[in-house]
């Protein structure tokens, strides 16, 4: 049942990638992470947070640190849980995300700093620890097909009013009762679409069958690559927040782990640019490269794998 | 604080351009399966089987301890129906979502294991005790006649005799647990859900959905078939009678 | 087992819940379960009934009717649903053939018992009298085989009930699965609410089904 010879010419571009990526992880002795407590990463459900947590993952294990990773494990609720429960000791996490789904804060930041100092406030709060955030932010955005948006004279999200009940507004069904979400649209905008739960991932092809008018999808999709195929509605109050991503750390782990844990996570985070964060997305969800690949692939070059 | 944005990041070229054929997204990419067989297929599979065994293994033994009980002692019988039946009849992603809130069951292999195990109870009860409970009654007094103790009568004659039914039962089980183990990712445990998952999240990625769902689809088939095989193996004189 | 107390408080308030906006209900969805359901249900109903009562009547094809229909209930329904979605894309289709996958074994397996099973003597006799083979069929056989059909189709019904939850694993929206599927927004106890309400509807559709099969049986056979 193992591979057959022809696919092996085919896996060498993976085959090296893992090589180094889990090949670091046999020499442990001597570097800073080796003998330290065991960690386990957590990520959510979708793409871009099993890239990112592929990165630090594997940029832990290169420092000798013994890492288990739990792809998957849900939203941001259940995610938060997790860690409260112990079960995982870190996971990637949106600064606005922080706020209006686990800390219910609706207040809207009205800078990048800002989200990000309130989110750390509360996480402190609750004995985790915000280590620092990435430059590329990922905030929710509303797109549409360009023909669409043409049709109708869309520029910006509140244009969406006048449309009422009409416009079919597709998302994953959390955003409904999201601040940053359905609620702060209808509340600031005054818009009042139809809303339509959309599965995260199929949401470009609810956009382009005509399942809905607009979708909700995410400023670092691959997707969004494509030239004039799909325009996305601008968000002038800032709704959709601020969402740089930062590590959540469960905070007794930081001063077991040593200088050099926090260290690593934080030269992986300012690796990570908008553009850096969309060709990763765009080879995972597009080009189905693994995300552990991907990582690996993006660490070495930049000589933390 | 949020990192400056980092001048000297260098973005690799993660060969996109050798995947076209993942990025159109046809019916089928042969070279994705064969690249992605070691990393991803073949662990969900493994998974997958590892999940089930164990499940039915374990829900087996519990089954038979609770239908010899039964069988001895007519009043356990109803009781252990009911629970067995409320836990059936609980939606499957409910029961899973149900369980990680045990703090310690949470996101675990063993919450999964719990609610497979919860989902063979019914099935295997019910055929084990009505496997016991037709064996002939002069078949019984025969045994009685030739002196065997209790023991050895369940051991020698009864369990034998059960067995058509109980391999019926096993097989029912086996393949429920087999299509529900493809839930489990819903609570971070892996599977061949997981590929599943992944392909409808990877802007639905016909390859992963129709490798991982015919891996999944045969995986009962070979399972349902194993226990024809092994029926007519152990209990020749039976015809395979499932309803 | 507070959970257990927010469960009906959540059905109490047809699917709200307090601070969020307003949700689809709970009676839409319920109906938009039957729906989808009994699609599923009638569709696979008109395919094994009378494929099962052909092959019981010829007295052939044990095998496909017994074994097929067991390789079929093998099939995991979400691997299904997955292999679907790749040919007929998102929606209602891939998720009624999933269901239909389900309900047809039970259904196939129980017509054709059924009418297997009628006494030949009645057959003969109706044959001598002069009744063509559809007259049998219909006359004779398939009325002492209703309470078995419906046995097919109260077992299949149920399954199918239980399955249109995971059609919202795969994105298809408008089922109380959509609830079940989204902790995050309902809580473990709209969750809860949600699961009771399909347990409920199916147990009313199996009632339902026992209404009908009560009308339809003969009344000589009623008395058992």
């Amino acid at each position: 049942m193992r591979m057959r010879p022809i696919a092996a010419g085919l896996t060498a571009v993976a085959a090296a990638a893992a090589a180094m990526a889990f090949g670091a992880q046999a020499s442990v002795a001597g570097l800073p992470g080796s003998g330290k407590p065991p960690i386990v990463i957590g990520d959510k459900n979708f793409a871009e947070e099993y890239i990112l947590g592929a990165l630090y993952a594997q940029a832990l294990k290169a420092q000798g640190y013994s890492v288990t990773l739990k792809n998957n494990i849900g939203s941001s609720e259940i995610t938060w849980k997790a860690l409260q429960s112990g079960q995982i000791g870190l996971y990637p996490e949106y600064t606005g995300t922080l706020l209006s789904a686990i800390a219910e804060d609706t207040t809207n930041p009205t800078s990048a700093s800002a989200a990000y100092s309130q989110a750390s406030a509360y996480a402190s709060k609750h004995g985790f620890t915000l280590l620092k955030a990435t430059p590329f932010y990922d905030s929710d955005a509303l797109a549409a097909l360009s023909s669409y948006a043409n049709k109708h004279h869309l520029t910006s999200i509140p244009q969406l009013k006048a449309l009422g009940k009409s416009v079919i507004l597709g998302a994953a069904p959390e955003f409904a009762t999201r601040f940053e979400g359905l609620l702060g649209l209808k509340k600031d905008y005054g818009i009042n679409p139809t809303f339509k739960p959309i599965a995260i991932g199929v949401s470009y092809e609810a956009l382009d069958s005509g399942k809905v008018d607009v979708q909700d999808v995410f400023t670092t999709d691959g997707q969004l690559a494509a030239k004039g195929k799909y325009v996305i509605l601008k968000d002038p109050d800032h709704v959709f927040g601020f969402q740089n991503v930062a590590p959540v750390v469960k905070t007794s782990l930081i001063s077991k782990e040593g200088p050099a844990f926090a260290a690593t996570l934080n030269k992986v985070d300012a690796l990570l640019t908008r553009q850096a964060m969309q060709q990763m997305n765009k080879a995972v969800s597009l080009d189905q490269i693994s995300p552990a690949t991907v990582a690996a692939a993006f660490l070495k070059a930049n000589h933390l794998g | 604080m949020i990192l400056a944005t980092g001048k000297a990041v260098v973005i690799p070229n993660f060969g996109g351009s050798a995947y076209s054929c993942e990025r159109h997204n046809p019916l089928f990419c042969v070279d994705w399966v064969s690249r992605n067989w070691d990393t991803v297929l073949w662990p969900a599979l493994r998974q997958h089987i590892v999940l089930t065994v164990i499940a039915v293994a374990i829900g087996f033994a519990i089954s038979t301890a609770l239908a010899l009980a039964a069988y001895r002692v007519g009043w356990v019988e109803r009781p252990v129906v009911v629970v067995t039946l409320v836990l059936y009849t609980i939606p499957s992603i409910a029961l899973f979502e149900l369980l990680v809130g045990i703090p310690w069951l949470g996101l675990s292999t063993a919450t999964a294991e719990v609610a497979l195990v919860s989902y063979t109870l019914l099935i295997l009860f019910r055929n084990i005790l009505t496997g016991l409970r037709e064996v002939p009654e002069e078949v019984r007094d025969a045994a009685r006649g030739m002196g065997m103790s209790a023991r050895q009568m369940l051991w020698r004659v009864e369990l034998p005799l059960a067995l058509p039914a109980i391999i019926a039962g096993l097989r029912i089980a086996t393949v429920t647990v087999i299509s529900l183990a493809t839930i489990a990712p819903l609570i971070s445990v892996e599977s061949l859900g997981t590929p599943i998952f992944a392909a409808i999240s990877n802007n639905l990625f016909k390859t992963e959905l129709i490798a991982a769902g015919g891996m999944a689809v045969l995986l009962a088939v070979a399972a349902d078939g194993a226990f024809v095989l092994v029926q007519r193996r152990l209990a020749p004189w039976a015809r395979v009678r499932v309803r | 087992m507070s959970a257990f107390g927010g469960a009906f408080t959540f059905i109490g308030r047809d699917g709200q819940v307090p601070g969020a906006p307003p949700l689809p209900s709970l009676v839409h969805l319920t109906l938009g379960t039957l729906e989808v359901s009994a699609i599923g249900i009638a569709i696979a109903g008109a395919l094994a009934i009378p494929l099962g009562v052909w092959l019981g009547h010829i007295h052939r094809g044990s095998f496909i009717a017994i074994n097929i229909g067991n390789l079929w209930r093998a099939l995991p329904s979400l691997a299904v649903i997955a292999i679907a979605i790749a040919f007929l894309g998102i929606g209602l289709a891939n998720v009624e053939l999933a269901l239909v996958v389900l309900a047809v074994p039970p259904i196939v397996t129980n017509a054709y018992v059924a009418i297997d099973r009628v006494e030949r003597e009645l057959v003969d006799a109706a044959r001598g009298m002069g009744m063509s083979e559809w007259q049998i069929v219909r006359r004779v056989e398939i009325p002492l085989a209703v309470p078995l059909i419906f046995a097919g189709l109260r077992t299949a019904a149920v399954l199918v009930v239980a399955t249109t939850t995971i059609s919202a694993l795969t994105g298809y929206s408008g089922t109380l699965g959509d609830i079940i599927n989204n902790e995050t927004s309902y809580h473990l106890s709209g969750v809860l609410g949600a699961a009771i309400c399909v347990a409920g509807l199916a147990l009313a559709v199996e009632a339902a089904l026992a209404g009908a099969q009560r009308v339809l049986t003969p009344r000589a056979m009623r008395l058992r």
